[in-house]
């Protein structure tokens, strides 16, 4: 495992700015909108993220988690150098929203938006998406900021993570934030799978490179095989973690439009992520 | 000024006022007025004729004051005389009516208790008042309190009456004394009636048959030092748990700048306390009580302020109220028309509230609904309610971001019937799709709605405002916008809030409309929650679209209860005495053994349509077991009412069930608590209403005494004319003013002739 180190004096006082300009502006400024600086640690420095411009009732809220690997750095890797949280973005987050927007009547935003964890503006997107935690070291700050914005009745998605060690970092780093709490397998029958579409059965779903193969749905061969999804719950009883283990809904979402890539992954993959939705938006 | 009065004239004006003054000289007045003249011609003519060294002023002055002295000198030699009507000895009636309601036994003026003077008079060694009314009438006593009656003599008083009901006192003595020749009535009481009677009734007959009536008033008009509570008002039912806000006035004389604690019990278990400062002599003070009811069923409420020390009457310091604590769950459906967060964070708030459910009906997509909580397979299964049976089924109703289009006309129309027939409670909730921006403008909701539909902003942008929501004044004190169940919702908490969003532009409320919440904007200032009455029920309106950041927002503390206590606090009250489809009122849940109770049941079937042909009884069960049945018949004058009397004797706790069928079939059924016992009412505004007894004498052509003055008044009784009376004489010519006067003027001309030198 590699720590987090923050590369400069520079980018934290970026950082700072960012959390100060969304902690006292208006939710929707007029124009483009504030400016947040991107999760520290990647090489080519801090990225401006920016501030949805509209109000809507849906953001696509995408967290940003200190963490190491998957950067591949300068502008040609598959998440640009920005860290693990930001892989398949945005292009998955603006093609799900597309989708996510024909398929239902929600008011959302057509364009992703990526927060920090220890941004208080988290706290006004009730829903968070987060991948590829195999890889995730939250700071502390990181820590306070999710565990309060779960508290506070946030809901949480997490996906594309696979086989053991990647789980056990998972379950290191989410004890950190909500200790005690065990993850349970969500059963089928729970309102989850129904809320919206009525999902018979989980599937894996393959990233884009074995999905287009046609070969085997996982990414690798020790326990990896089985996809399964799994929920934390508050003291009332309340899901406010989805983990969706040893599958790659995100990548689903970004190569729909690929005709190499099979149907039903895709397919599967929008349904959970309009269930997650709604069932986020109403539970 | 009467003994001045009588001083100088010789009677007292009372006699003035009931005679006719005329001249009994035998001599033609036109002879009289002659020799007056010529009198006077002389008078004038010898000071005009007269030599000497006066000026023709002072003449003039000489001969008016001459002329003036004439003039006495004539008017007595008319022989003025005094014309009265007086009663013949023992002929006529006085109907004495003395007050034996329990205010009697509280302290006069003098520190007694107000009966002392009845003792004292009326008592067996007799006294000089009953003595001079003796001698001239024959008194028939009377006691009253919340009945009337003859008694022989004023010691059977016991002073224990529960009610004062003047009216019906006079009414009693006059038709008991329609057949003999009365004189008058003598009313003797503090005056403080608590009957609610008009007064006016009584003095009607009265006036109509010129009965004089002498009220003689007891007690002090204040009672000092004293506390008082006054009326309390509470609602008839709440919902279990529900946080309540009871102002509680107090009034007091003789405590001024004391802090004195309001405590709430039930059953003997402390509620709440609150501590109030008195403030100015007999102006109320509010004391503002928080509390909620946890246990279900009807409940006696007692507010009491601990005796002060030498209070005058510690009696009025404690109000009971009684209140029904329903343990139901109630039905509220909130029809979303999109996949919104003000979903999850209302479902999330009413939580913990065992009390209500919140039916979520969600469009999530075209024709595609989530249902969340609802009773079985069958509740919603078709979306929206299409009838009203279906939709009167709920007590309440949000309606969050849903197009008017969405609905039919009809299902328009039956929301808006939902409150103004149902009696519903209807929270209309901002929204892109909500208000004048769902297309509402016209629509039979709009018209149900508290405030006015501006024309909606065109361009998504501009109608974003951001507000820092504050309360209005009253909103601050408002039960359905607290953000506190134990204490009044400090400013600091709101302004510690973050600002929440709308798109729907609402300035106005409609008249008869309450603002609850306002909203700050750089704009201008918005109606965040405004409510107002429509028909049989309330509707609501808040503008808001994101009040789960009130929630969420990392400026709330995580322990913050605020939105929850809103949502909970808002949606209680929204349901709050919302009707079943029976219901049964009592005109008075407090009465005396004995006496009558209206009972009035409202008949409605499962469309909330009156029903008149139903059966309808009503069983009263005391707490001892026994069982009264009334049957309630159709009033006639208006649809689906039905009423009845009922006289519940035993003292006690009496529950009423009324139940309606109609075919065999059960309608529904409803209750009511009767408190059947002595009323306390005696002890609250006790002291004399001296307006009341001197509009009584005054009005009847009577009059007003108080214990200092009242041996005036079996003279004055004598000469009311009203009996059997016979003429009589006074003569006026030697009053003494005319002495003084004349001896004024004699020697008004000496002085003056002394000052001028003409002596």
């Amino acid at each position: 495992m590699r720590p987090f180190v923050s590369s400069s004096v520079g980018l934290v006082a970026v950082s700072l700015l960012g959390v100060a300009v969304a902690g006292s502006s208006p939710r929707f400024p007029a124009g483009e909108g504030g400016v947040r600086a991107a999760a520290p640690q990647e090489a080519g420095g801090a990225r401006e993220i920016a501030l949805p411009p509209e109000p809507h009732s849906f953001f696509f809220t995408r967290a940003i988690y200190s963490g190491w690997g998957r950067g591949w750095g300068g502008g040609g890797g598959w998440n640009r150098g920005r860290g693990s949280w930001a892989t398949d973005y945005p292009k998955a987050d603006r093609q799900f929203l597309v989708v996510l927007k024909r398929l239902t009547n929600l008011d959302a935003y057509d364009l992703e938006n990526a927060v920090r964890l220890d941004d208080p503006a988290v706290r006004r997107y009730p829903f968070l998406y987060a991948l590829e935690v195999g890889r995730m070291d939250l700071s502390e700050a990181e820590v306070h900021g999710l565990r309060d914005y779960l508290n506070a009745g946030g809901f949480l998605v997490i996906d594309d993570f696979w086989g053991p060690q990647e789980w056990a970092n998972f379950e290191t780093q989410i004890s950190r934030v909500i200790p005690g709490r065990p993850i349970v397998d969500l059963p089928l029958d729970h309102p989850l799978f129904s809320t919206f579409y009525d999902i018979k059965e989980i599937l894996q779903v393959p990233n884009v490179g074995n999905g287009r193969r046609g070969g085997p749905t996982w990414e690798c061969w020790d326990g990896c095989e089985t996809p399964v999804v799994r929920g934390i719950f508050d003291d009332d009883g309340r899901l406010m973690v989805v983990i969706n283990f040893n599958t790659d809904l995100g990548d689903a979402w970004e190569w729909a439009e690929d005709p190499w890539y099979p149907l039903q992954y895709s397919t599967f993959a929008y349904q959970m992520g309009v269930n997650m939705i709604v069932y986020a938006m109403s539970h | 000024v009467d003994r001045l009065f009588e001083a100088l004239f010789k009677y007292r004006p009372l006699l003035f006022q009931q005679g006719d003054v005329t001249f009994a000289t035998p001599w033609p007045l036109a002879l009289l007025l002659l020799g007056a003249g010529a009198v006077a011609v002389a008078a004038v003519v010898s000071y005009g004729g007269a030599g000497g060294k006066a000026t023709p002023g002072e003449r003039t002055v000489l001969a008016t004051v001459r002329l003036a002295a004439l003039g006495i000198l004539t008017f007595c030699l008319l022989q003025p005389t005094l014309i009265l009507s007086s009663v013949v000895p023992q002929r006529n009636f006085v109907g004495v009516l003395i007050d034996d309601s329990r205010s009697m036994t509280l302290p006069g003026e003098d520190g007694r208790p107000r009966s002392a003077f009845l003792s004292e008079t009326f008592g067996p060694e007799g006294s000089p008042l009953v003595d001079a009314l003796g001698e001239r009438f024959a008194l028939r006593y009377f006691r009253f309190a919340g009945d009337a009656g003859r008694i022989p003599s004023a010691e059977a008083l016991a002073y224990d009456g529960t009610r004062t009901d003047l009216a019906s006192a006079l009414d009693r003595a006059r038709e008991e004394l329609s057949s003999v020749p009365l004189s008058g009535l003598v009313v003797l009481s503090d005056g403080a009636d608590n009957a609610g009677r008009a007064l006016a009734e009584a003095l009607v007959p009265l006036q109509a048959a010129s009965i004089p009536v002498y009220t003689v008033g007891l007690g002090a008009e204040a009672l000092t030092p004293d506390v008082q509570l006054g009326r309390i008002q509470l609602p008839r039912t709440v919902l279990q748990g529900s946080a309540l806000v009871v102002d509680v006035v107090v009034t007091q004389r003789g405590y001024r700048n004391r802090s004195v604690p309001v405590v709430v019990e039930d059953g003997g278990r402390r509620l709440a306390q609150d501590t109030v400062r008195l403030e100015s002599e007999g102006e109320p003070t509010v004391a503002r009580v928080r509390f909620s009811l946890e246990q279900p069923g009807p409940r006696r409420l007692r507010f009491r302020i601990p005796a002060l020390e030498d209070e005058a009457v510690v009696e009025n310091n404690v109000r009971e109220v009684a209140i029904d604590v329903r343990a139901r769950r109630e039905k509220i459906l909130y029809f979303e028309g999109e996949p919104r967060f003000e979903v999850k964070f209302v479902r999330r708030a009413i939580a913990d509230d065992p009390n209500v459910q919140v039916v979520v009906l969600q469009r999530t997509a075209e024709n595609k609904f989530l249902r969340l909580e609802v009773d079985d397979a069958q509740e919603l299964g078709g979306g929206f309610p299409q009838t009203r049976e279906e939709l009167f089924r709920y007590r309440g109703i949000i309606l969050g971001s849903v197009e008017a289009s969405f609905f039919t006309h009809d299902q328009l129309q039956m929301l808006s019937d939902f409150v103004s027939q149902r009696g519903g409670g209807l929270l209309a909730l901002g929204g892109r799709h909500a208000f004048a921006e769902g297309g509402y403008a016209g629509t039979a909701l709009a018209e149900a709605l508290p405030v006015h539909l501006e024309e909606p902003e065109t361009d998504a942008a501009r109608a974003y405002v951001e507000m820092d929501v504050r309360p209005t004044p009253a909103g601050q004190s408002h039960p359905a916008v607290q953000l506190r169940t134990d204490a009044e919702t400090p400013p600091e908490t709101w302004e510690a809030l973050p600002p929440l969003s709308t798109i729907n532009r609402i300035v106005r409320v409609k008249p008869g409309a309450t603002t609850l919440l306002r909203g700050d904007t750089p704009g201008g200032e918005r109606v965040v929650l405004a409510h107002h009455r429509y028909g049989r029920g309330k509707a609501l309106a808040f503008a808001v679209q994101d009040s789960w950041m009130w929630q969420m927002h990392a400026d709330v503390p995580l322990e913050d209860p605020s939105h929850e206590t809103l949502w909970q606090q808002l949606l209680r009250w929204m349901v709050e005495g919302v009707p079943d489809p029976v219901e049964i009122v009592a005109d008075r849940e407090r009465l005396e053994p004995g006496e009558p109770v209206r009972l009035t049941a409202t008949v409605l079937d499962s469309t909330y349509v009156e029903v008149n042909d139903a059966n309808v009884e009503a069983v009263l069960v005391s707490s001892a077991g026994d069982t009264l049945r009334v049957p309630l018949a159709w009033s006639v004058d208006e649809d689906g009412v039905y009423t009845a009397e009922a006289r519940p004797e035993l003292p006690g706790e009496w529950s009423v069930a009324a139940v309606a069928t109609r075919d065999g079939d059960v309608m529904g059924s409803a209750g009511v608590h009767l408190q059947v016992g002595p009323s306390d009412a005696e002890y609250f505004d006790a002291g004399r209403r001296t307006s009341t007894l001197q509009r009584l004498a005054s009005e009847t052509g009577g009059r007003f005494y108080t214990p200092a003055d009242v041996s005036r008044l079996p003279e004055d009784l004598a000469f009311t004319g009203a009996g059997i009376t016979l003429t009589e004489e006074r003569d006026l010519w030697d009053m003494p003013i005319l002495f003084l006067l004349l001896l004024g003027l004699i020697g008004a001309e000496w002085g003056f002739r002394r000052v001028r030198g003409l002596v």
